[in-house]
């Protein structure tokens, strides 16, 4: 197997509220290889989102207290880096396509407006140069016209269009990881797959690594490799997509894997 | 265009409704004036020839229509305690108040949305909770305490005696340094503490929103954050409270400024008018009023429009 990407090692995040405290993650630990895909799957609320923002530092420190022995991106431990570090890493390195295509982006500036900012903070690209590049981006998502893409508002596009403008936004500065957070939980049947498909054509073209996060089955055996299985906070089963829908050793996977009968590993 | 008519139609709407609240309440069951002007001893001939001339023998309508005339005309008659004609009163003191309050009112704002921004970047720290602990604080001082304090403290010998204590001998850009400064560091601080309640309020709620995220993960500053995304996404509240504070800092704030630093602005002139009963004034500052709260809101819709591309 190729050698990991991102290494997770003893990831374990708090939330802080008035004196009461949770455990979100416990001990969460596991690699996403070169290449891979990588399914994180587990009911709502079992800590994947949380799990994907704590890679990032997303969190904010005034209420949440994240811990880990060590998150390495090829090579450097991203839990010692500071926000500033961090900050080039995000959306550089690792990017994240998130569920919600209604609200994930800013309603009152425009597609090329938000796509432009990420080319002229990453490459250092002047604002023509950073249109140029967005609208090459959104034509390598299949959008017919880039050009009148860049002057609409969010909401003057459908679900499907904005997923495909974060998979633009997201792949813009070929990352190494793209971590997509149920990215079409939110879209109806059809526009599902076929944003699953771009994405993963995608990645696969730029040798981009996936963590994919989904609660769905019939998608972790169509698309992915292999499966961490979470359980309130807890990886509980990780193993190949074969070996788990063919011989699902905890408990809760069994459980999982009985109410999503039909689905079968590709 | 449709769009543009039918906001001008609300707004005409909008013209008869507050001026035929105010003709209802100022003129048709306003003051009878006719005692007061025929003297002693009248004959009933005598009476009704004087109410023939004040009009108060037409109809409703009729006098309604008259004065929505005087309104849009700027016919608006003489006061009846000095003989000075109701527009050059205007034309006199509206100025003065404008020049008076437009600084502190702009300041306090502005003060109040970096000091709510700045509280929301450093939120649960310290800065955030002296911020919000100075806000709640001020807010619990009396308006009259601010302006004595700051009346003994600059502009009298117990204090820094670096101003005048009242009046407005307004000639040149210096003297209005020197008569606006104290008015206006009253004003900033008696409305500090709200603006930046209000402010952080909006500010907070929109810095947790799912897009900010968003821009986080994609590598953007807290300085990006804040000041382009938070910022612009927060205008809409923003301009609904700047621009319906404008009549109230108009009407009220001025009221209680001018009378504190004897300023002979609008608002002494609508105190007067209210305790002498003078009816040419206050029929003018009340319909001018109404006017000018309907061309705000006209102006504020546009302004919505302008800065969010959902509305419209
Ligand atoms: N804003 C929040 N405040 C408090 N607790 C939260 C918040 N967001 C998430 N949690 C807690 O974290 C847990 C994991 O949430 P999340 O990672 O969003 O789950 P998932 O993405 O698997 O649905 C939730 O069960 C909840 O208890
Ligand atoms: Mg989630």
């Amino acid at each position: 197997m190729n050698k990991p990407v991102l290494s997770v090692r003893q990831l374990s995040v708090t939330h802080r509220l008035s004196g009461r405290v949770v455990n979100v993650l416990d001990q969460v630990s596991f690699d996403l290889h070169q290449g891979e895909i990588l399914a994180l799957v587990g009911q709502s609320g079992s800590g994947k989102t949380k799990t994907a923002e704590s890679i990032l530092g997303l969190l904010p420190p005034d209420r949440w207290d994240i811990s880990a022995q060590a998150i390495e991106l090829n090579g450097s431990d991203l839990a010692a880096l500071p926000e500033s570090g961090l900050r080039k890493i995000r959306g550089r390195s690792i990017s994240m396509i998130f569920q919600e295509p209604l609200t994930a982006l800013d309603p009152v500036f425009t597609v090329g407006n938000q796509l432009c900012s990420v080319f002229t903070r990453h490459r250092g690209q002047r604002r023509r140069e950073a249109q140029t590049s967005a609208q090459a981006a959104l034509g390598r998502v299949g959008f017919p016209d880039p050009g009148h893409v860049m002057r609409r508002y969010p909401h003057q596009l459908s679900g499907g269009m904005r997923q495909r403008v974060m998979i633009a936004m997201a792949m813009a500065c070929r990352p190494s990881i793209l971590i997509a957070d149920e990215p079409t939980t939110a879209l109806d049947v059809t526009t599902q797959a076929q944003v699953l498909d771009q994405l993963v054509q995608l990645g696969q073209k730029d040798g981009v690594s996936l963590l994919l996060i989904t609660h769905d089955l019939g998608i972790v055996a169509q698309y992915c490799d292999r499966a961490l299985v979470m359980l309130d906070g807890k990886i509980v089963e990780q193993a190949s997509v074969e070996e788990l829908f063919a011989n699902p050793r905890h408990v809760y996977t069994k459980a999982l894997l009985n109410s999503a009968a039909g689905a079968k590993p590709k | 265009m449709r769009y543009a008519l039918n906001k001008i139609f609300h707004g005409l709407l909008l013209v008869l409704g507050v001026t035929l609240i105010s003709f209802i309440l100022m003129v048709w069951f306003g003051p009878d004036q006719t005692y007061s002007l025929v003297g002693k001893n009248a004959t009933a001939e005598q009476i009704a020839e004087v109410r023939h001339e004040l009009g108060y023998d037409r109809s409703f309508a009729l006098r309604y229509a008259g004065y929505l005339k005087q309104l849009f005309t700027l016919d608006l008659g003489s006061s009846h305690s000095s003989g000075e004609p109701v527009n050059s009163i205007l034309a006199r003191t509206i100025p003065v108040t404008l020049a008076l309050m437009v600084p502190g009112f702009v300041l306090g704002n502005l003060l109040g949305i970096a000091l709510g921004l700045l509280s929301v970047q450093q939120k649960g720290r310290w800065t955030d909770r002296l911020i919000t602990g100075f806000s709640v604080s001020s807010m619990s001082i009396s308006f009259l305490v601010i302006i004595i304090l700051m009346q003994v403290i600059l502009s009298t010998p117990y204090g820094l005696n670096l101003f005048p204590v009242r009046g407005w001998q307004v000639n040149d850009p210096g003297s209005y340094l020197k008569y606006v400064a104290v008015p206006t560091l009253s004003l900033i601080f008696i409305t500090l503490g709200y603006n930046t309640r209000f402010y952080r309020a909006v500010f907070a709620e929109e810095a947790g929103r799912d897009h900010i995220r968003t821009a986080r993960a994609y590598g953007a500053s807290t300085a990006t954050i804040l000041w382009k995304h938070v910022l612009k996404n927060s205008l809409v509240p923003i301009i609904t409270r700047f621009m319906f504070s404008i009549p109230l800092i108009v009407v009220s704030g001025s009221l209680l400024i001018e009378s504190y630093f004897g300023i002979p602005g609008i608002g002494k002139v609508t105190f007067d008018a209210i305790t002498s009963g003078d009816q040419p004034v206050l029929k003018a500052v009340v319909g001018l009023t109404a006017i000018a709260f309907v061309l705000i809101q006209v102006l504020t819709d546009f302004l919505y429009k302008l800065v969010d591309p959902r509305i419209g």
